[in-house]
């Protein structure tokens, strides 16, 4: 059993890392997708899509906003990890900062399935964090979190079963499934400005967000586990899954044995991503610099 | 007209093709929370400035409904200690756009209690805020206005 890490102060270097680390790419996957959603609201197929991508948007902020709290706790303020933050200091998946082709709902349904997935197993294996303000969060989280999934595979499921919906799928598949597997990559500790250089290894936080308790299970074990759900269920629409891990033919076994060549270029995690990222980091921030704001909650002088 | 129009009373049928069946709204499944013990929090037995930090927030109403935060259940727990107010609250939903709304009036009622020197807000999610949370007298003021709970 790990020891209770709940006094920020009192942690040294390595934990103090390591839940930065976990907090940032939490907290960034949830903002980053509520950007992109809050793009289809009033552009979804229905009334009723609108509302409920606006819904889920709006979920997604406030569960960034419960990550930046604790995040809060070690210093840091909603201006330093959104709005004046160094759009590369971003840790979210590449999955979530796709742009979407116009009108190309089928792109929104699979990316919010293969995510909801996703979050749900992480979210499991934050349960028992050692960190209590993780673990505090963890089931007001899931309970918004089972109607997204609930919302994508409803909607899976009947574009599937058109000719045009199933063929948007599948090129939305071929061209998301690489940025889906970078959910699992392990994160690059933040550089930002005060980077000395020598910062620990990806790979060795990832492994001390682990030892420390902070989550209970690895990258490794999410991804299989994520594979096994995510595979079966896309073939059973009838949709071909690219490269994926499967043990053998005749099984749902799988085991993440993701390649080089299985990720696309920019993985996010290690704080490199697509261009589309710093053309969507430019729209959200420019209000706030446009109005020339330091403070995000300050109210403004009223005008002369 | 087509002067097929049903009589009255007649059943309605907008499904008219009798090979598809009505497909139910996936959202109509408004699970009911657990009861958890010693929630939620009325601050019945406070006495001395506890007293009076709970009577200022029984006087904070929901922005969206007239029911006092407190009868929402929102409230989980309030100590006072050498003048330090702590109060425990939970939101009724992550994605709550009023939090800063609600904490700030907290913030400022709970500190204008004589005897509160200072307040200590903690935002707590566990247990998750469910609709059994509400008082009896929450839940007779929300059918007054008009919810069915």
């Amino acid at each position: 059993m790990s020891p209770t890490l709940d006094d920020p102060a009192d942690l040294d270097e390595r934990e103090r890392t390591a839940l930065e680390t976990l907090l940032k790419r939490l907290g960034d996957d949830e903002f980053v997708l509520a950007e992109r959603y809050t793009e289809w609201q009033v552009r979804a197929p229905s009334l009723e899509s609108d509302l409920a991508l606006a819904n889920n948007a709006q979920d997604e902020l406030g569960h960034a906003r419960l990550w930046y709290d604790v995040l809060a706790d070690l210093g840091f303020e909603e201006r330093d990890l959104v709005y004046e933050r160094d759009p590369e200091d971003f840790r979210h998946s590449t999955l979530v900062e796709r742009p979407f082709a116009e009108g190309d709902w089928a792109d929104a349904v699979l990316r919010s399935y293969c995510y909801d997935v996703a979050e749900d197993l992480r979210l499991g294996a934050l349960e028992d964090s050692s960190h209590p303000k993780v673990a505090d969060r963890v089931g007001k989280i899931r309970s918004e979190e089972e109607y997204h999934r609930e919302h994508a595979q409803n909607w899976l499921d009947r574009l599937a079963d058109g000719e045009e919906g199933h063929e948007r799928l599948q090129d939305a598949l071929d061209r998301l499934f690489p940025h889906a597997l970078t959910l699992f990559e392990p994160c690059a500790p933040p550089r930002g400005a005060s980077a000395s250089g020598d910062e620990p290894r990806a790979v060795d936080v990832e492994a001390d967000i682990v030892d420390l308790g902070l989550r209970d299970t690895t990258l490794e074990e999410l991804g299989e586990e994520w594979l096994s759900i995510v595979v079966p269920y896309l073939e059973s629409l009838d949709l071909t899954v690219p490269a994926s891990g499967r043990s053998d033919a005749d099984t749902d076994e799988f085991e993440f044995e993701v390649t080089r060549e299985m990720l696309p270029e920019a993985r996010g995690r290690d704080g490199s991503h697509t261009d589309a990222w710093f053309d969507l980091y430019d729209e959200f921030t420019h209000t706030y610099r446009d109005l020339g704001r330091s403070d995000t909650t300050k109210i403004m002088d009223t005008p002369e | 007209m087509s002067g097929e129009s049903p009589a009255p009373g007649a059943k309605s049928n907008f499904t008219s093709d009798p090979e598809v069946e009505a497909t139910p709204c996936a959202y109509t499944d408004y699970r009911e929370g657990e009861t958890i013990d010693d929630l939620p929090a009325t601050g019945e037995d406070a006495t001395g400035v506890e007293a009076d930090v709970w009577d200022a927030l029984y006087g904070i109403e929901d922005p969206e409904m007239p029911i006092s935060i407190v009868d929402l259940g929102l409230i989980y727990g309030v100590t006072v200690a050498d003048g330090v107010a702590t109060v425990d609250m939970t939101l009724t939903y992550s994605g709550c756009p009023a939090r800063d709304m609600l904490t700030d009036e907290v913030e400022t009622r709970v500190g204008a209690v004589d005897g509160v020197a200072d307040v200590d807000l903690r935002l707590v999610w566990s247990p998750g805020w469910t609709v059994e949370m509400v008082t009896e007298r929450g839940k007779d003021d929300l059918r007054e206005f008009g919810l069915s709970i």
